[in-house]
């Protein structure tokens, strides 16, 4: 297997972050990025927007009165 | 124990809502994002548990019960929310490319002079303005991110959740994430503006 470059590196970005690649690209997209000045903070960023939207969607539990309404439902 | 005549009814439902109980508040979560509004959100998962609750005795047990109730959830959503099921014809811009924000951040000079521009960026935008920024999104795309990014789906469990091939899932999330960087972008520099603009000594109170 040839060894990537940065671009392909990047290209690859998103699905490292998403844990769908395989554990031999895996292992060398993550020793690039550790080291490499370019793909580094752009690897960096993109982990910390995704991070971001996750953290910002957060919602509270469902509202008491609602999962009572939708527990009475089976009872009738 | 309820009465001998219908005990398999009683023990299903006891089964049903200790698996839904589980599950209710992910799947408060989603539909409020995937219908954008709180009664519509209360509608779909109401109408989602009712689903559930009527085909539980197709439910294997010991099978993945988080997919089999988001893919009831997906399916109400599809058949009474969702409106457009093609894909949005709008021509990705150009010069928007997977690095969009971080790009706009690191050609900033008005980002740049606060020193670390990545992180001023990022701790500028409210959840609102993520919030806005995913609604803002076409469907096709606000889905896959929903699923993808806030839910934790992998790529194949959203490709069975939406009957879409893999392929088509990845590059639906991969525009939908740089539409929403468009967004973020444009919420950041406004918050950028108005916070630049404000006396600092607001801080004070009344």
């Amino acid at each position: 297997m040839t060894e990537l470059d940065c671009e392909q590196i990047l290209q690859l970005v998103w699905q490292f972050l998403d844990g769908e690649i395989d554990e031999t690209r895996y292992l060398e997209i993550e020793a690039h990025v550790a080291a490499c000045a370019d793909c580094g903070p752009r690897y960096q960023f993109q982990r910390r927007l995704l991070a971001l939207v996750e953290m910002k969607c957060r919602e509270g539990p469902i509202p008491t009165e609602l999962k009572r309404k939708l527990f009475r439902l089976l009872e009738e | 124990m309820a009465s001998q005549i219908a005990p398999i009814a009683a023990d299903d439902r006891e089964r049903f809502q200790a698996l839904a109980e589980e599950h209710l508040d992910s799947l408060f979560r989603a539909a409020l994002r995937l219908t954008r509004n709180r009664t519509r959100a209360e509608d779909l998962l109401q109408e989602t548990f009712l689903r559930a609750w009527r085909s539980f005795h197709t439910f294997k047990p010991g099978t993945n019960a988080r997919a089999w109730l988001y893919k009831i959830l997906m399916n109400a959503y599809i058949d009474g929310y969702r409106k457009a099921t093609r894909e949005p014809d709008i021509v990705d811009q150009e010069d928007v490319d997977e690095f969009y924000l971080y790009t706009k951040v690191q050609e900033s000079d008005d980002f740049r002079r606060a020193g670390d521009p990545e992180e001023v960026l990022l701790s500028r935008l409210m959840d609102a303005d993520v919030k806005g920024a995913l609604d803002s999104l076409p469907d096709v795309f606000r889905e896959v991110v929903i699923l993808a990014d806030i839910e934790g789906f992998s790529y194949k469990e959203i490709a069975e959740l939406l009957g879409i091939p893999i392929g088509t899932v990845m590059s639906r999330l991969h525009r939908g994430r740089r539409q929403l960087q468009v967004k973020l972008w444009e919420y950041a520099k406004r918050a950028h503006y108005v916070r630049a603009a404000k006396p600092p000594a607001e801080s004070g109170g009344r």
